[in-house]
């Protein structure tokens, strides 16, 4: 008995000194979007061990970090979230001392609308939310969201599942402007997309890919970074800026107010910043780098292709945080969907 | 009560648990209390209070999240709920049972093989195994491709993506747990009786009928019940074969949690959920009992 419960304290002393030397750091990050060469490189460097768990969409980051569960030290939301999350006070200021690889973001990224004086974030990847055509099947022009929805592409197409994206598709079309978001305008699109949605096979915001890849679509409304891969695997995948106007994205890495591992927090969003490093997060996920040291070291492939780096004018806008009117999207677009 | 008045009947204690069962049931005791009672009665709270402008639950009372249960919008997404789950049992009950059935007469030996076949998919994630249906199913997928190449001139099938693929996933999914239970009845069937009905002069079909579905029924009734409630609730195979396109009530609850942050409302929709099942179930038992 005396034995057993030496070796118990034995263990509870070996258990806590592990809990408090070993460096952890507790990451929250979007499902296919960090490099798993990238986490076991910083682990490798730094000895500090990385916790990965993963989220599919903006709201559901803000659920979790709402509900409280988990210790989140490092957080990526899009700039809307990240404009929610600063105004809530949820996220702790930068300590920029400890990020000199910050000199490597390119000035367009820097002093935007949400997060004006860059105190709170620090931008990851960009991309643009546009169209891709498989050319072999599809010979029209399309060059807006008025020629994808079509009636002869009825079950052709896939889109986003994103009840925000879609709404704002549909106000671009309304010449409505996108970020402001009331009863008014919303009554406005909800005609377009009760026609839309008719023609939609697969709402899909995971891997909108898999359904171009496999034939069963020739259209879809995709992240940039998905019609990156599409065009890298087949060059028949062209991308298309919608006339429209779209939304440009900017996915970020901010800190959460009670993160317990703060220091390591900006160690790892230093690493990331390094260009050796972003170029590989480029080569697994070729969204837009807005790292300007990374992209004099990408190839002259990466840099060519067109959903990554589009070329050409086009109206882009980032989103805002539209507070409560993200629920009434939310109940239009089970509306419309459940009256299919 | 006046202790004179009663009989002097000493009331058996072999029928009431002493402290020994309670003790060997407290495990399971705890357990319900932790993971369905305390859970149920949070979702009860949650579902009179409102949320705030981030999702938060706010503890002030309203009745507004009812209100909204009972909307016709979403009345029609329970509808079609329950009839997809009641088209999934029904498929499932057609093509189970002569496979118990088949499974409970064969030899023993023959009879493990047979039931480890059932379990074999198991062993394999449910979602990988959802996937695997993707490349099935998919326009230029593995049916398609058969049918192309036995040159039957017909097709390619427009499966992926619509209610019949749906349909097609759940009754993959919950095949078994119609087959199990049924099997577990027939095994234990009495052959005799099933010989007294033909030396009666019955037909199979009326053998069938009289005899063997009657004394199957449990194990039918307990398929059912165990693939119609996953069935109902289920999201996974709406979004992934059905391309996420019609929400079933497994999706709304789904997206007040995650994606519309209204946990509210998801949690008034679930207390409407299970209050119907509780409706349900002891319509059901009145019924069973009343037969018996």
């Amino acid at each position: 008995m005396k034995s057993l419960k030496q070796l118990l304290l034995a263990l509870a002393v070996l258990a806590g000194s592990l809990g408090l030397n070993a460096a952890e750091l507790n990451l929250f990050g979007w499902s296919e979007y960090v490099p798993q060469d990238v986490l076991d490189g910083f682990t490798k460097e730094t000895g500090i061990k990385v916790n990965f768990e993963t989220y599919a969409s903006n709201e559901e980051l803000l659920s979790k970090l709402v509900a409280g569960g988990g210790n989140y030290d490092l957080i990526q939301p899009s700039e809307y979230a990240a404009e929610l999350m600063i105004r809530r006070k949820m996220l702790a200021p930068l300590d920029k001392a400890q990020i000199p690889n910050l000199k490597n973001v390119a000035p367009e990224f820097k002093g935007l609308a949400h997060d004006p004086k860059d105190e709170f974030t620090v931008p990851y990847m960009s991309g643009t939310v546009g169209i891709v055509v498989n050319t072999d099947k599809v010979k029209d022009s399309i060059r807006g969201y008025k020629d994808v929805f079509q009636a002869k592409f009825k079950d052709r197409l896939v889109v986003l599942d994103d009840n925000r994206e879609i709404v704002t598709w549909a106000l671009y079309t309304a010449g409505l402007p996108a970020n402001e978001i009331n009863a008014a305008s919303l009554a406005k699109v909800r005609p377009i997309i009760a026609q839309w949605v008719k023609l939609v096979k697969v709402f899909d915001s995971g891997s909108p890919k898999t359904a171009l890849i496999n034939g069963d679509v020739d259209i879809g409304i995709v992240w940039s970074g998905e019609a990156a891969l599409l065009w890298n695997e087949d060059k028949k995948f062209k991308y298309v800026l919608p006339a429209e106007g779209a939304h440009r994205f900017i996915d970020i890495f901010c800190i959460p107010a009670d993160a317990p591992h703060k220091k390591e927090a900006h160690a790892f969003i230093n690493y990331i910043l390094r260009p050796d490093v972003s170029k590989i997060i480029s080569r697994d996920f070729p969204y837009t780098n807005p790292n300007v040291e990374a992209r004099k070291i990408l190839s002259p492939e990466e840099l060519a292709n067109p959903a990554s780096y589009p070329a050409g004018p086009a109206k882009l806008e980032t989103f805002r945080d539209i507070g409560k009117a993200a629920a009434d999207i939310d109940e239009l677009m089970t509306d419309i969907k459940s009256a299919l | 009560m006046l202790a004179g008045t009663a009989p002097a009947v000493p009331v058996s204690d072999h029928n009431r648990p002493g402290w020994k069962a309670w003790a060997l049931l407290a495990p399971m005791v705890l357990w319900l209390i932790l993971f369905v009672v305390v859970p149920g009665l949070i979702l009860l709270v949650y579902s009179f209070c409102e949320r705030d402008e981030i999702g938060g639950v706010m503890f002030t009372f309203t009745w507004e999240n009812y209100a909204r249960v009972f909307d016709p919008v979403y009345l029609r997404i329970f509808g079609r709920s329950v009839w997809y789950a009641a088209l999934t049992t029904a498929i499932c009950a057609v093509v189970g049972y002569p496979v118990a059935y088949y499974i409970a007469r064969v030899p023993e030996t023959l009879r493990n093989k047979l039931l480890l076949l059932v379990m074999v998919p198991f062993w394999t994630s449910f979602l990988i195994r959802t996937f695997a249906w993707i490349t099935i199913l998919k326009q230029e997928g593995l049916l398609n491709s058969l049918v192309k190449a036995m040159g039957a001139g017909i097709g390619p099938f427009d499966l992926l993506y619509t209610p019949t693929a749906v349909v097609i996933g759940l009754v993959y999914a919950y095949l078994p747990f119609m087959i199990l239970p049924i099997y577990g009845s027939a095994e234990k069937l009495d052959n005799s009786l099933i010989e007294a009905a033909y030396d009666l002069g019955a037909s199979p079909v009326r053998a069938f009928s009289s005899v063997i579905v009657p004394l199957t029924m449990p194990g039918i009734a307990a398929g059912t019940l165990l693939v119609f409630v996953p069935a109902i609730g289920m999201f996974a195979i709406t979004d992934l074969m059905g391309g996420a396109k019609v929400p079933m009530i497994g999706n709304v609850i789904q997206n007040q949690f995650l994606l519309a942050r209204n946990w509210p409302f998801g949690a008034a929709l679930g207390v409407v959920f299970m209050l119907m099942f509780v409706v349900t179930y002891v319509i059901l038992q009145r019924r069973a009992s009343r037969s018996a």
